[in-house]
């Protein structure tokens, strides 16, 4: 077996020799600068408060999302306006000097004894307004009516460091949905073509860690170039065989990954197309998540949204096995020669430093329970909030499926029959 | 002769066994179509990815020599999310 050298060892050209002791700085040289270990960016929205936010504007505090433009806009006055973009206040930018493991302040970890009921406190009235927050992020006061929304970072995942507002409206999601089941209507469950009201579709805020690494990976195994390619036997006893050359095969590769997406809900990550459709969602992305801003819970205003239940160290294992199928792909290239492929046999990642940030992104979903003779199953076919790309399951009719593959064999047997009558 | 009758008849039992073939391979083209189970998100190629050029070794070890078979046992160069020994 092909094994990796010890962490450090370089491949390919002969390194440099390194001095055994790091040359001493200049005279006068300032301090180094130590890289930033286990540390927090604050991504809090300081210029709003858990209760009544207002219209910059007029004041008042009827103020959602104008998808088609992607804007907050207040219902009274109709002005309009945006939070400032996350990236202008948080420097997300020279991944490949990351070092460390730095965490935005609404990506922590979950507490376990973070419930998720916040009380309100009402700027009009005074009074009291309970909002569960695995349910919405909003509340209307039963007294004055002005609207509460949550905006301060509680420990329980449900205020990220940012929001990827919706651009694509309901209308069009309607129209992508309508498109998408009307190609798979002929061989769908009858069920599924009498009740589909793509309508129905609701917005959903979906909780993601947004991730860029810095990274190294090593990778180990052998190759195979053939030399010859004969056939053996006569006649009918041809055989075709081959000889090849064996390389014990490594590479390495230093590289940073940019804005990888990781599902931060337990439920969605589970990804298992036997009982689930969670593949669906996870198909639609990536989205343009450089155009996320800082939190304001007007955004999520008449959508629905899920809370995260992910923190760093749960999500951890799913980003270092996407690093490593990064690191797979890009070295794909540099053994193309081996003509007779590549076995890989043992990797190596190191992960010199790594940025996260939780956010919600913005999904239309419309989903189908399909039940029959004991089996259930949650259908979805979801639409990207952003870019409009549309992925879906729809469920089949066992009974128009296997008439039509009966029918399909039936024909082509009849013609290989005939084509055999006809050689006798 | 014998020859020539045995591979007579596994032309027959091909051609007898493309109808079955032709249904199974259009019932699961057809499920496929509407259930998309297979798909994900392609994060190796929808990732903005800056990598350093690529180094390594190459060394030859053995030599093979007559196998019928087209390709290396355990080909996995294009299945990137196929995990292998982990080292550290």
């Amino acid at each position: 077996m092909s094994t990796l050298p010890p962490p450090g060892e370089g491949f390919g050209a002969p390194a440099a020799v390194a001095p055994s002791t790091p040359p001493p700085p200049p005279p006068g040289a300032p301090p180094t600068l130590q890289p930033p270990q286990n540390s927090v960016i604050d991504t809090r929205n300081q210029r709003l408060d858990d209760g009544v936010n207002r219209c910059p504007k007029c004041g008042a505090t009827e103020i959602q999302l104008r998808p088609s433009v992607g804007m907050l806009v207040c219902l009274f006055c109709r002005h309009e306006w945006a939070e400032a973009r996350l990236d202008a206040s948080v420097a997300t930018s020279d991944i490949a000097g990351l070092t460390g493991t730095i965490v935005g302040s609404g990506a922590g970890d979950i507490a376990a004894d973070a419930g998720s009921v916040v009380t309100l406190k009402c700027g009009g009235c005074s009074a009291e307004v309970v909002v569960n927050t695995a349910e919405a992020m909003g509340a209307r006061c039963h007294w004055c009516r002005h609207v509460l929304t949550v905006n301060e970072q509680v420990p329980n995942g449900a205020v990220p460091d940012a929001v990827l507002p919706f651009t694509i409206t309901h209308q069009v999601a309607v129209t992508k949905i309508a498109e998408f089941a009307a190609k798979r209507r002929l061989f769908a469950e009858r069920g599924f073509v009498r009740e589909f009201k793509p309508e129905n579709v609701v917005g959903v805020y979906m909780p993601y860690m947004i991730v860029d690494a810095n990274a190294s990976a090593d990778i180990a195994g052998h190759g195979e170039v053939q030399t010859r390619r004969y056939t053996r036997g006569t006649g009918d006893n041809k055989t075709t065989v081959y000889d090849a050359d064996v390389y014990a095969v490594q590479r390495h590769i230093d590289f940073t990954a940019d804005d990888l997406t990781l599902e931060a809900s337990a439920e969605r990550s589970q990804i298992n197309a036997s009982i689930n459709t969670n593949n669906v969602i996870n198909t639609i992305l990536p989205f343009d998540t450089e155009n996320a801003v800082k939190w304001n819970a007007s955004y999520l205003t008449g959508f629905t949204s899920e809370r995260r239940d992910k923190g760093v160290a749960h999500t951890t294992p799913e980003l270092e096995s996407q690093l490593l199928s990064i690191a797979r792909a890009q070295v794909a290239a540099s053994v193309s020669a081996y003509d007779r492929g590549v076995r890989w046999e043992q990797e190596r990642l190191q992960v010199h430093g790594t940025r996260w940030l939780a956010m919600y992104l913005p999904v239309w979903l419309y989903s189908y329970h399909f039940k029959k003779e004991g089996k259930s199953m949650v259908h979805y076919i979801a639409v990207n909030g952003r870019t409009g790309e549309v992925m879906g399951s729809v469920p089949t009719s066992t009974g128009r499926l296997v008439g039509a593959a009966v029918t399909v064999g039936t024909v082509v047997e009849g013609i290989m029959i005939a084509i055999l009558g006809a050689m006798k | 002769m014998s020859a020539a009758i045995l591979a007579a008849g596994n032309a027959q039992a091909l051609l007898l066994i493309a109808g079955p073939a032709a249904g199974g391979g259009l019932y699961f083209g057809l499920w496929s179509f509407y259930r998309n189970a297979s798909k994900s998100h392609s994060f190796e190629t929808e990732t903005r990815v800056e990598a350093q050029p690529v180094t390594g070794t190459e060394n030859k070890v053995d030599e093979v020599r007559g196998t019928t078979s087209s390709g290396i046992s355990g080909n996995n160069v294009s299945n990137h999310r196929q995990r292998v020994q982990r080292v550290s």
